[in-house]
């Protein structure tokens, strides 16, 4: 993973009207990771992702992508970015080609076999001469996916982008962005809001909430981050057991079952309770941990409410 | 430059593969074709030998009513003079049924270009932002200004295409109609108390040419429209409702010194060529002056709200 960053985010703020609806953004984005972007509604995901491909002025702060800014060097900082914003919204009474035809006079160097190999990835080769207004909305979303990659731009940006996928085209559509930014050293963005999604997807992820950036984090350490886990150990004496735990946990931290013991503890304790349990003469016939997931944490961060 | 060329052709493509786009310039042709049929099947006088004197005694009629009707005096004395040129220089009138006078009407058509070209330019923009697709359009390494423009430029195209079309069309119905011509005859007209002989299709085109200025406010106007309000059917209905009502709004207002300021009132630049001005003291420069300032407003607004807007649909 390169460290250069392909997309920096400064302080940047929008006002709209008098009222500020994000109050300064700053994280950085690099090649070759996919980069989640999560919030609750309003939260102001889109209007941040709007300000990076210049639909929105910024009122506060700059964005550069890849080392051009995009309100002042718009042309140069654009030319690397493509995006679906929303939905991927296409001249329907024109085909697949057509459209893609009509993006690719808009920039420079792209030829008929660069879009027949958009076309042939994205898997639409046998519909791509049908008017746009026949197809699925997974299929709008691939030709989406063709149009925004046409340039061979260095920084995706999609919002939402299994919005309206069956559950192979999500898996497709992941490993393709997996291996665009693995392979290419592309900075893929998404958007969603389907939180187990992103878990999978996604290397890091940043966490907006009324226009504030709550953390940036990656995946991994967002799901395990200090926080403590339940932890069970099946065992032959469950009232042993708990002799044994209480040396390093709470007895309010711990509950008995049958055959078992819980208890919330931090990883790192992990083996020393384990450690405790054996030198006690307590068998030990199973650990698990459970995990939390983004979704757990998602709630917990963001207090939980007006999750969509 | 050639990316220029190309957002041309991406925005004719939005245009003509369209089927409402193709069936508007279907109206057209058939509304040219029915003005040939009804031309064909109308009855008209054959030109008698006697022709001079039949010019005469209408001539002599004209004269009485002219008396009685002091309001109609310009009109009448163009109509007698003209006659009278025609007598003097032994040119025949002509009859109504041949290829070069079908084509030399053909500016009737006019009115529908220009209803059909406030639709387009209505779209324009307003469409983008209906559909959605502004959002795609938007984040090319193209700048606004230059998107705009493409979409200005290719509005002025149609409608020069549809004239063009309107022109190739008579042609083709009048040569299939009435036969085939070769040179055009001439065309009298009346400037200033004389009458001055003309090339019929010199004069055709400067009927487009007069027509054309209408058309180029109207069609700028609803490109203004669509942009400031993104919205289709307000710019095409508003663009609409003032070219149809614009000469009544002149008149309301006649009495008022400001009249004269109005779009409308300066829109026909024909009035200082053939015929007399609307009011007393306009001249042919300060029209052009008032045409020049609202096209350069109009220009002006569209350009600032399109460049400054946030896109949030």
């Amino acid at each position: 993973m390169s460290r250069k960053p392909l997309v920096e985010l400064q302080d940047v703020r929008k006002k709209i009207g008098r009222k500020e609806i994000i109050h300064g953004l700053s994280f950085n984005i690099y090649g070759g990771e996919v980069f989640g972007f999560l919030g609750p509604n309003g939260a102001g995901k889109t209007t941040t992702i709007r300000m990076m491909v210049g639909l929105m002025k910024l009122s506060g702060g700059k964005i550069l992508i890849n080392g051009k800014n995009i309100q002042t060097e718009y042309k140069q900082a654009v030319s690397n970015v493509g995006a679906i914003v929303e939905n991927p919204e296409m001249y329907k009474f024109l085909t697949g080609y057509q459209n893609l035809i009509h993006y690719s006079r808009m920039v420079k160097g792209v030829s008929k076999s660069r879009i027949a190999e958009m076309v042939e990835l994205v898997g639409l080769t046998d519909r791509i001469h049908e008017k746009v207004k026949t197809y699925s909305l997974g299929m709008r979303q691939r030709l989406g996916l063709a149009q925004a990659l046409l340039h061979s731009p260095s920084v995706l940006i999609l919002d939402e982008p299994t919005n309206g996928l069956d559950p192979a085209g999500i898996r497709e559509i992941r490993h393709y962005l997996r291996e665009l930014a693995e392979k290419e050293g592309i900075a893929v963005i998404v958007s969603s809001h389907l939180l187990s999604e992103m878990e999978i997807m996604c290397d890091r992820i940043a966490i907006i909430q009324h226009g504030k950036l709550i953390g940036v984090q990656s995946t991994k350490e967002f799901v395990e981050s200090g926080s403590t886990r339940k932890v069970r150990f099946l065992v032959d004496e469950v009232a042993a057991a708990r002799h044994a735990v209480s040396h390093h946990v709470k007895d309010e931290r711990m509950t008995l079952g049958n055959g078992y013991i819980e208890a919330e503890m931090e990883r790192d304790l992990i083996p020393e309770v384990t450690a405790t349990l054996v030198v006690e003469g307590i068998k030990v016939y199973g650990i698990s941990s459970e995990t939390k997931t983004l979704e757990d944490k998602f709630l917990e961060v963001t207090g939980g409410k007006e999750v969509v | 430059m050639s990316n220029f060329i190309g957002l041309i052709r991406n925005e004719n493509m939005k245009i003509y593969r369209r089927i409402a786009n193709l069936i508007m310039l279907a109206l057209l042709i058939g509304f040219i074709g029915l003005n040939g049929i009804i031309t064909k099947t109308e009855k008209s006088a054959p030109v008698k030998d006697n022709w001079k004197q039949e010019l005469k005694a209408e001539n002599a009629s004209m004269e009485k009513t002219m008396k009685k009707e002091p309001m109609m005096k310009e009109h009448y004395e163009r109509l007698i003079a003209i006659n009278e040129y025609r007598i003097s220089q032994g040119i025949k009138p002509q009859e109504n049924k041949n290829q070069w006078k079908f084509v030399s009407d053909s500016p009737d058509a006019i009115q529908f270009i220009l209803i059909f070209t406030i639709i387009i330019a209505g779209g324009m923009v307003a469409s983008e932002f209906s559909w959605g697709t502004i959002k795609l359009l938007l984040i090319r390494p193209v700048s606004r200004t230059t998107i705009l423009a493409s979409k200005y430029i290719s509005t002025l195209l149609y409608a020069l295409l549809m004239i063009v079309i309107t022109f190739v069309i008579s042609w083709l119905l009048g040569g299939v109609l009435f036969g085939f011509e070769g040179s055009p005859r001439s065309f009298l007209s009346y400037t200033d108390g004389k009458v001055v002989e003309e090339n019929l299709i010199w004069h055709m085109w400067k009927e487009y040419g007069f027509a054309s200025i209408m058309l180029l406010m109207m069609a700028t106007f609803a490109f203004m429209m669509s942009t400031v309000f993104r919205n289709s059917s307000l710019a095409i209905g508003f663009s609409i409702f003032l070219s149809l009502s614009g000469t009544l709004i002149v008149q309301f207002f006649s009495s008022y010194d400001w009249v004269k300021y109005i779009l409308f009132a300066n829109v026909n630049l024909k009035q200082y060529f053939d015929g007399t001005p609307f009011i007393k003291g306009m001249t042919l420069n300060f029209s052009l002056t008032v045409l020049a300032v609202y096209f350069l407003v109009f220009i002006a607004l569209t350009w600032i709200v399109f460049k400054k807007r946030d896109v949030a649909a």
